[in-house]
């Protein structure tokens, strides 16, 4: 079946941390994330304040990623479950949303000092956070694909205009989402 | 209401304006039981003269002819178009010669001689058209003629058409994989991880690359129907200098696979968004209805108040341009009242 997806490969991501009481027993902690993992949410840290601990309840905050689209009835999903499993949500903060992007560049990649094309685009606010390449032989070109964040005040046209500018003057072959 | 009998003149005997003979030949009875209509072709040119009848040829007859038909009675040796459209009887011109993709001739000159003696044009020729948009439309609209093209854009897939059908929303930018080649080579490398080189061998094996692909692998052909598109669905003005393209020989087999391993597929798409007009890969989800394999052709429209609408089909072929030449023949005899 076909599904008709307007931005593909091309995702909105909000950060939300969620602050919770766990009870000090093994197994809670299970029972917090598996309702946001099971909704969407990549979870990327969890803190526990045991110096906070009252009554056996550590107070206890997860920051994971929803993507935009799945965000509204996740975030429901996610505060229902809890309370099926009776965990009192104290607080969620909606942080900054960022928005990632898949590009692959093919050409001398690596020859062309791919640190240097990172730090570039970093030095634009925009981050490099996967690299995977593809190798034939040294001296053949190379297939690199990245993954890349970028703020929200930045439109796509200025992106692309920065990712260009680096491919056009490292000679190598861009191809975005 | 006007006589019932178009009189139509048709310039360019390959595959395309045979196609169209064969079709009006089949649909004859249909077109005359349905819209008390009957088109007359009284005249088809080639590049070395002319089959001409003022009472109308027999089609039969000419088909039958098939490569023979500088053979018939009504051949004309050296009669050429540009200088006989003027003297001829002709409501409606259809314009089928190959395109020479950096003058648009001659089917520019075909279009415009036709629309300054006041007759309705057709034209599966896109040269002309992402070179001198604004120049033929505007003679039109001084002559008062129609002028339809749809073949020139994704052949049968009625693209074109669906403005009028979606008058009461609004079309804001599209995406599209408009050349059949390069979704063949892409569908192959994706298929089977083979080579850029090894896939185009076997798309001009099977016939669906030329000897010199050049025009379909970097772009040219996609960027001339990107331009058309734009023009008539979202009302630009721009020609085929005004497109940035990026062609598809530099993608490998190894980014193809970069792509898969993230449920993502590259696709040379067309596009017209911001104001500007791209033809170059992307990546795009695995599960997007741009993600069709083969020599199809597909277009998805963003609109104002209806979100996606995607149309997708066969981008070429003989009867498959002639079917989108027959529509047209028979909308403008509906236009201009010669229908029941």
């Amino acid at each position: 079946m076909i599904k008709i997806k307007d931005t593909p490969a091309w995702k909105k991501i909000n950060m939300i941390s969620l602050e919770v009481k766990l009870p000090d027993i093994p197994g809670s902690l299970i029972e917090l994330i598996k309702p946001i993992s099971e909704n969407g949410g990549n979870i990327h840290g969890i803190i526990h304040f045991h110096d906070k601990k009252i009554k056996n309840l550590i107070p206890v905050s997860v920051n994971f990623e929803l993507s935009e689209d799945i965000k509204e009835i996740s975030l429901q999903n996610i505060k229902n479950a809890l309370k099926e499993k009776n965990i009192d949500i104290e607080n969620i903060i909606l942080g900054v949303e960022k928005r990632t992007l898949t590009i692959i560049l093919t050409g001398h990649v690596f020859d062309t000092d791919v640190l240097d094309t990172i730090k570039r685009l970093a030095s634009k606010s925009i981050a490099v956070s996967e690299l995977q390449a593809k190798f034939t032989a040294l001296e053949e070109v190379s297939n690199v694909k990245l993954k890349i964040e970028f703020p929200e005040s930045m439109t796509k046209n200025e992106l692309f205009e920065e990712l260009r500018k680096i491919c056009k003057e490292k000679n190598l072959f861009l191809i975005t989402s | 209401m006007k006589n019932m009998d178009v009189k139509v003149c048709l310039i360019g005997k390959g595959n395309v304006g045979t196609s169209f003979l064969k079709l009006l030949s089949k649909k004859e009875e249909f077109i005359k039981q349905k819209f008390d209509l009957r088109f007359t072709v009284n005249s088809i040119f080639e590049s070395d003269g002319a089959l001409i009848n003022k009472n109308g040829l027999n089609l039969k007859e000419v088909l039958d002819l098939d490569n023979n038909f500088r053979k018939s009675q009504y051949w004309n040796h050296n009669f050429k178009a540009r200088d006989l459209l003027s003297q001829l009887d002709i409501d409606v011109c259809i314009e089928a010669t190959s395109t020479n993709p950096k003058t648009g001739e001659p089917g520019l000159t075909h279009i415009i001689e036709a629309l300054k003696n006041g007759i309705d044009v057709i034209s599966s020729n896109k040269g002309p058209f992402y070179l001198e948009y604004e120049k033929i439309k505007n003679l039109a609209k001084e002559n008062k003629c129609i002028v339809k093209f749809e073949a020139t854009v994704s052949s049968c897939v009625p693209i074109l058409a669906v403005k009028e059908n979606l008058i009461g929303n609004e079309i804001l930018s599209f995406k599209a994989i408009l050349n059949g080649t390069c979704n063949f080579i892409l569908s192959r490398m994706t298929a089977e991880g083979v080579s850029f080189s090894l896939a185009l061998k076997e798309a001009q094996e099977l016939g669906y690359a030329e000897a010199d692909p050049t025009l379909d692998i970097d772009g040219f052909d996609a960027a001339g129907k990107l331009v058309i598109l734009a023009n008539e669905l979202l009302g630009w003005a721009k020609n085929i200098k005004d497109v940035e393209i990026k062609g598809i020989s530099e993608i490998t087999p190894h980014a193809i696979e970069l792509a898969k391993s993230d449920g993502l597929v590259i696709k040379h798409l067309a596009i017209a968004e911001n104001n500007k007009l791209l033809v170059e890969p992307r990546l795009i989800d695995k599960y997007s209805a741009l993600n069709i394999s083969g020599t199809l052709n597909v277009i998805e429209l963003h609109s104002k108040y209806a979100g996606p609408i995607v149309l997708m089909g066969r981008g070429a072929g003989g009867f498959e341009a002639a079917s989108a030449i027959l529509n047209d023949l028979i909308d403008i005899a509906r236009k201009r009242g010669y229908t029941r």
